[in-house]
């Protein structure tokens, strides 16, 4: 499963990757996680790639994207054709107009709403993910969240993935 | 010892934080470095686990400074190392070829990004490959090592660590912001089962008064610690088995010179490591190193797929280069595909290997992107 996150600098799509990929981890799957990113360190594109399987994994980074998350127009413009033809794609629907079917939420607002914090966005959005595709189990990504963000903003960051794995699941 | 990161489980982590865990375990109490895209995490993750482990990581004034402070850490008995990239490496060149001529254990890290000069600072690319090993001047020898995963990142620096120790040499961890930057399920092993390897010390008066000798026949010298035993005189000019500068004496310069390649060149099978894959039967092989290897064996994969016998022969050593076993290789197949992200390195070692037995075609790529496997299969597909 190939699973492609794209937004701008400073929305948290590399952390959304990596939570991601430490999910799949934990439960014993291979994984491959991979960025790309421009110098500026905020409002330029910024693209995380995350491949899962049972088998060995050769490719550095996303040929054909089983999914495709979507947080800027800018990003997804940079990748958009990186997705199959019959990928998911899930957009934020405030700041995303795509020209192909798709779903989604308004994710910075559920990030606000939930907790306060719009750049808990990626949490939001990762929640609405694994309840979408179910590719990872929900107690694997709060696991690797507890890990992963910085000390002290655990109970933060699982509230906003916890509303976005409520979004998700409706 | 405790160690500041989990062993004897696997974890995810990046290129460089594996290969900052593997030169830990590897017994690495000394680094110097001088941050640089995609190499900082390198330095970032010593300077917080250095401390933890009674070793010392400190942020010299630049490059230059960074390879010889090592250098000095080393005669003081340290397993020492630096990481950089490109604009960096090239500021490296004068003092590695110092530890060359010194024969000092040290470990450079090079994760190559696009080039020349600042080039691509966030891109991988493999245009360091003939600079890794002939980037500093004279006649010199020195041992290259190119990791495709994660895994071989961590695997391959404690290699490193241990060749450097043992043939008494630098030795340089070839990378690239690929795999510096890229995430993947890595196992640190419990320290016990790390097989690690120290230099060889001087035994007796005679080793100790001659840090530059070659008392066991295998062209590597003992080498003594600063500040216990002897003075020692340690100099980039030309010296004698003393270590006392000898600059116009022709047999000096050549025993010595020839016993720096002697004692590496001497030693391949132990050095060279490489890996085939569906090489037996092939008809049409791929050489590659780093990062292109794995896009690399999905082509073999799909070429096999679509009844064309490839198979794939990986260079973990880049250097020394097993120039026999390539013509063997080209003896064996019709034709042999070079995909490397430069345009041209690794083409000329394997063409100069094959020696007209089999054509051999170049595939290459600039920019800043890992070729993709159907990229490969459609050069070989022609």
């Amino acid at each position: 499963m190939q699973i492609r996150f794209a937004g701008i600098g400073g929305q948290g799509v590399v952390l959304a990757g990596v939570i991601l990929g430490e999910a799949a981890a934990i439960e014993g799957l291979n994984v491959v996680q991979t960025q790309d990113y421009s110098s500026a360190s905020r409002g330029g594109h910024s693209i995380a790639d995350v491949i899962i399987s049972k088998e060995p994994i050769y490719d550095v980074m996303v040929t054909e994207a089983d999914v495709l998350v979507a947080l800027a127009q800018l990003g997804y413009d940079t990748v958009k054709n990186s997705l199959k033809g019959d990928g998911l794609l899930i957009v934020e629907t405030d700041l995303v107009k795509p020209e192909r079917p798709h779903i989604g939420a308004p994710f910075t607002r559920l990030a606000e709403e939930s907790t306060g914090l719009a750049l808990t966005v990626n949490m939001v959005v990762l929640g609405y993910l694994v309840a979408k595709t179910g590719v990872v189990r929900r107690e694997s990504v709060e696991e690797a969240i507890k890990r992963r963000v910085p000390k002290g903003t655990e109970e933060v960051n699982l509230k906003a993935f916890r509303a976005g794995y409520e979004e998700g699941s409706k | 010892m405790r160690y500041p990161f989990p062993t004897g489980k696997k974890d995810f982590i990046q290129g460089n934080e594996a290969i900052a865990r593997a030169a830990i375990l590897a017994g690495c109490r000394f680094y110097a470095g001088y941050p640089i895209t995609p190499a900082s995490e390198i330095f970032e993750a010593m300077a917080l686990y250095m401390p933890l482990v009674d070793g010392v990581s400190i942020q010299m004034e630049d490059e230059i400074g960074s390879i010889a402070a090592i250098i000095g850490a080393s005669w003081a008995g340290a397993k020492a190392m630096t990481a950089t990239s490109g604009p960096g490496f090239s500021l490296m060149q004068e003092n590695l070829g110092y530890a060359v001529m010194t024969e000092t254990p040290i470990v450079v890290v090079n994760m190559m990004r696009g080039g020349p000069s600042t080039g691509q600072p966030t891109l991988p690319a493999q245009g360091d490959i003939m600079q890794s090993i002939w980037g500093t001047h004279g006649d010199h020898m020195l041992i290259v090592l190119s990791p495709s995963t994660v895994q071989e990142a961590f695997d391959f620096t404690i290699r490193a660590f241990n060749l450097a120790e043992k043939y008494r040499t630098p030795v340089v961890l070839l990378g690239d912001a690929e795999i510096a930057h890229m995430r993947e399920r890595v196992y640190i092993p419990h320290p016990d089962d790390v097989k690690v390897i120290g230099r060889k010390l001087p035994e007796s008066e005679e080793e100790h008064k001659l840090p530059f000798g070659d008392p066991h026949g295998d062209g590597i010298p003992p080498m003594p610690i600063f500040g216990r035993g002897y003075r020692t005189y340690v100099t980039g000019l030309t010296h004698d088995e003393v270590g006392h500068p000898k600059t116009v004496e022709a047999e000096i310069h050549e025993r010595l010179i020839k016993r720096i390649y002697g004692k590496i060149l001497g030693h391949k099978e132990d050095i060279i490591s490489y890996e085939e894959f569906e090489l037996e039967d092939a008809d049409v092989a791929i050489v590659s190193t780093g990062i292109v290897s794995r896009s690399a064996i999905r082509a073999v994969k799909m070429l096999r797929e679509k009844g064309i016998e490839a198979g794939l022969l990986k260079l973990n050593t880049v250097w020394p280069f097993d120039f026999d076993m390539m013509e063997e290789l080209a003896e064996r197949v019709r034709k042999i595909y070079v995909p490397e992200m430069n345009l041209g390195q690794l083409y000329h070692l394997v063409k100069e290997g094959a020696d007209g037995k089999a054509e051999v075609e170049l595939i290459p790529k600039i920019g800043g992107e890992v070729h993709t496997p159907m990229e490969i299969v459609e050069k070989v597909v022609g």
